[in-house]
């Protein structure tokens, strides 16, 4: 080995010095090397998170505030710290436990619920909203089309207080700057509306981008023919366009799914307390394995992880759309 | 019945604050199992006529009718209409028997009414056995037979081609083009088909409209529209190669052309008089050489000419002859006053920049008046007096 590079180089340089003297040459090589450092450091980041929840969950709940996750290990004499935290314990029985101290299926089943219906309902607008940006020509759509994409760069926080005074339906509506009353809205706090509301408002921009750009490509020609055939301008689009652009709408679909399963800052205040019966959704069920006194960092590295396991299972089976789904926009044919 | 009637159709686009008139007054009478071509260049409103008619556009002013019914402002779904695109346009995620029944579908017929109209459909189009392909799998061809079939599935009072063939190769152009005609003898139905090339609308349709500018130039069966053409536009545009223009001046008994005399009678002509401008058409396939005079039953006096390009074309050569001082110009307007295109034998042996002298045809010779363009005749009685005029039978035509 040494004497095949030496034989190469002349010279008696260390490693770094070939890499560094044949990168010069090949500068491919860098971009490699920086390819998979960002993907290590990338992996790491992501990866490392769900390990340490695994590490905490299956650790039993009374080693968890004692001691070191970091093991002292002794080999060959020499003793030393392990870098990577490991389970002091095992005990799996936390996977169950999570769904007997609190109904966790209850509040996955909520967040689910929320999320599929705030996705069917973006789904539908959106489709609506892009074929109309995507297809026709009309004055000011370009104006629309940003003050719609302005919605998403205010900060949901600035919503939350003007929609909880609305939801709670204790004062009617007034016209903005008065005092004349419009109407006074219904109770919604504690309901699945007043969460798919807003997440479907806080959503819908990101979506009708997506499809305004995945409707626009498709041919004309297309949506004359149907029309002809028989179907009038919306069955055109639910029939031929939205199939066409199935990279785009499942990519639309999938981004919005996740993003209000995982969503906690409106559905903590819109349930008024973390009950799933409350609609209240996975986040406020992992919260409520904290009482006063304890917090049961096992149960709610658990639940945690079952609560990851759908979103997990979607984008595995779902990647492939998804991926090309955002990656061809213009190159779409 | 369906009759097809399109009465003051006007269709104007607001391009960016200019409004362009795509289709101006088009008024059209189409009858029940006509077979009608639109052609014209590009851009010259044939295929935004097509599209009014289908109801994908909406005219500006004007009423359309299908059969008895005004159709103006219906939706395209509802007007008995089927369509088939220069593109093909087949749904791409749906497989050939989809694609096919996808109106009858969409309108709720049973299920075996369906599968006994695509299969005489695909019958038709000779599409067996295909059925369960899917667009990417079949040919330009066979891609343009789905779309027929998908057209005629549906039994419509009209139906609607626009370009169908040009995006196929010249042979399967022909071959379409010969179906395209069996399929209208056998479906017997109102076919409106669109076009740029000339020579599918002569050979397919009963009657040509010729469009251009958005303005119907003439309508009328095909060889009136290549004998009688109602203007210079149409003269030029049916015909390949097209007809050469000369521009000159009527005398007291000739038409003067910078480079030669053409004798007739004025008199004899009504709407003209000496003095005039005109602009003489004549077809390449009535000049003839100077040797063939004597077979020529009306012919001119002797042109000189020079051979400037030949193309030989098997059949025929088509020779480029200039006239005058014989100075090539690349110049079109310079040009064609100057330059001469005939029809020639195959076997003549005539070569490139050899001098020839031709002699036209008088019999089928057209007048055009230069200003407004509109034919004033299209055949030259001879002047009687004038003993130029031949020694061979004189006589005037029908």
């Amino acid at each position: 080995m040494a004497t095949t590079t030496e034989d190469q180089n002349q010279s008696s340089d260390g490693p770094l010095q070939r890499w560094t003297q044949s990168a010069i040459q090949d500068p491919d090589k860098v971009y490699r090397a920086l390819f998979y450092a960002a993907m290590v450091f990338f992996l790491v980041t992501t990866l490392f998170p769900f390990y340490w929840l695994m590490v905490l969950a299956v650790t039993p709940e009374g080693n968890l505030l004692s001691g070191s996750f970091l093991p002292t290990i002794n080999l060959f004499g020499v003793s030393g710290t392990f870098p990577l935290p490991v389970p002091k314990g095992f005990n799996p029985g936390a996977f169950v436990g999570v769904f007997e101290q609190v109904p966790f299926h209850l509040y996955m089943l909520n967040s689910f619920a929320l999320a599929v219906t705030t996705t069917v309902i973006v789904l539908f607008v959106a489709s609506l909203a892009g074929y109309v940006f995507g297809r026709l020509r009309f004055p000011g759509r370009a104006l629309l089309m940003l003050g719609i994409l302005a919605i998403s760069y205010f900060p949901p926080a600035a919503f939350v207080i003007p929609l909880f005074q609305a939801f709670a339906g204790n004062a009617p509506i007034t016209v903005p700057f008065t005092s004349i009353p419009l109407f006074t809205p219904p109770r919604m706090l504690n309901t699945p509306g007043s969460m798919v509301l807003p997440f479907s408002a806080l959503f819908m921009p990101l979506s009708i981008f997506i499809l305004t750009t995945f409707y626009g490509q498709i041919p004309d020609g297309l949506e004359d023919a149907a029309r002809v055939e028989g179907t009038t301008r919306l069955g055109a689009l639910f029939r031929v366009i939205m199939p066409l652009s199935a990279p785009g709408v499942a990519t639309a679909a999938v981004l919005t799914f996740i993003a209000v399963y995982n969503e906690y800052f409106f559905s903590s205040i819109m349930a008024t307390s973390p009950e799933a019966t409350n609609w209240s959704p996975i986040v406020g069920g992992i919260l409520s394995y904290q009482t006063q006194y304890t917090t049961q960092f096992n149960l709610m590295a658990a639940a945690s992880i079952v609560g990851v396991l759908p979103v997990v299972i979607l984008v595995v089976v779902a990647q492939e759309r998804i991926v090309s789904g955002l990656t061809s926009g213009a190159l779409k044919e | 019945m369906a009759r097809v009637r399109l009465e003051h159709v006007t269709k104007r686009y607001d391009d960016q604050g200019d409004i362009v008139t795509a289709v101006d007054d088009m008024n059209l009478d189409i009858d029940h199992g006509e077979f009608i071509c639109f052609v014209g260049p590009s851009g010259c409103g044939k295929s935004t006529t097509m599209e009014t008619i289908a109801g994908l556009t909406i005219p500006t002013e004007g009423e359309i009718y299908i059969g008895d019914r005004e159709v103006t402002n219906l939706p395209p779904k509802d007007r008995g209409i089927a369509m088939v695109f220069q593109n093909i346009a087949l749904f791409p995620h749906m497989d050939v028997y989809d694609n096919i029944s996808f109106g009858l579908r969409l309108r709720d017929y049973p299920q075996d009414e369906i599968d006994r109209r695509v299969e005489r459909a695909s019958d038709i189009v000779q599409l067996d056995g295909m059925l369960s392909r899917m667009p990417e799998e079949m040919s330009g061809g066979q891609r343009q037979r789905v779309a027929i079939a998908r057209a005629i599935v549906r039994e419509p009072d009209v139906f609607l081609m626009d370009e169908p063939l040009a995006n196929l190769d010249a042979k399967l152009k022909v071959h379409m083009r010969t179906e395209l005609q069996r399929l209208h003898k056998e479906l017997d139905t109102t076919i409106i088909y669109v076009t740029h090339d000339q020579e599918e609308a002569m050979t397919l349709s009963d009657r040509i409209a010729v469009l251009d500018s958005g303005q119907l130039q003439q309508i009328d069966p095909p060889l009136t529209c290549y004998n009688e053409p109602d203007n210079l536009f149409v003269a030029g545009f049916i015909g390949s190669p097209s007809m050469n223009f000369i521009e000159g001046t009527v005398t007291e008994n000739a038409l003067e052309t910078p480079n030669f005399d053409l004798e007739f009678n004025p008199a004899s002509v009504e709407g003209i008089s000496a003095g005039d401008k005109v602009t003489l058409g004549v077809r390449p396939e009535d000049i003839y050489p100077g040797e063939l005079r004597d077979e020529v039953p009306d012919p001119s006096g002797m042109i000189q000419a020079k051979a400037d390009i030949l193309e030989p074309m098997g059949d025929e050569i088509f020779a480029y002859l200039l006239l005058g001082d014989g100075e090539t110009s690349m110049d079109q307007e310079m040009a064609t006053n100057d330059q001469l295109l005939m029809s020639i034998d195959p076997d003549s042996d005539l070569e490139e920049e050899e001098s020839i002298s031709v002699v036209i045809d008088r019999r089928n010779v057209h007048l055009f008046d230069s200003a407004t363009g509109e034919a004033i005749v299209h055949d030259l009685i001879p002047y009687e007096a004038e003993g130029t005029a031949s020694g061979s039978e004189v006589e005037s035509d029908d």
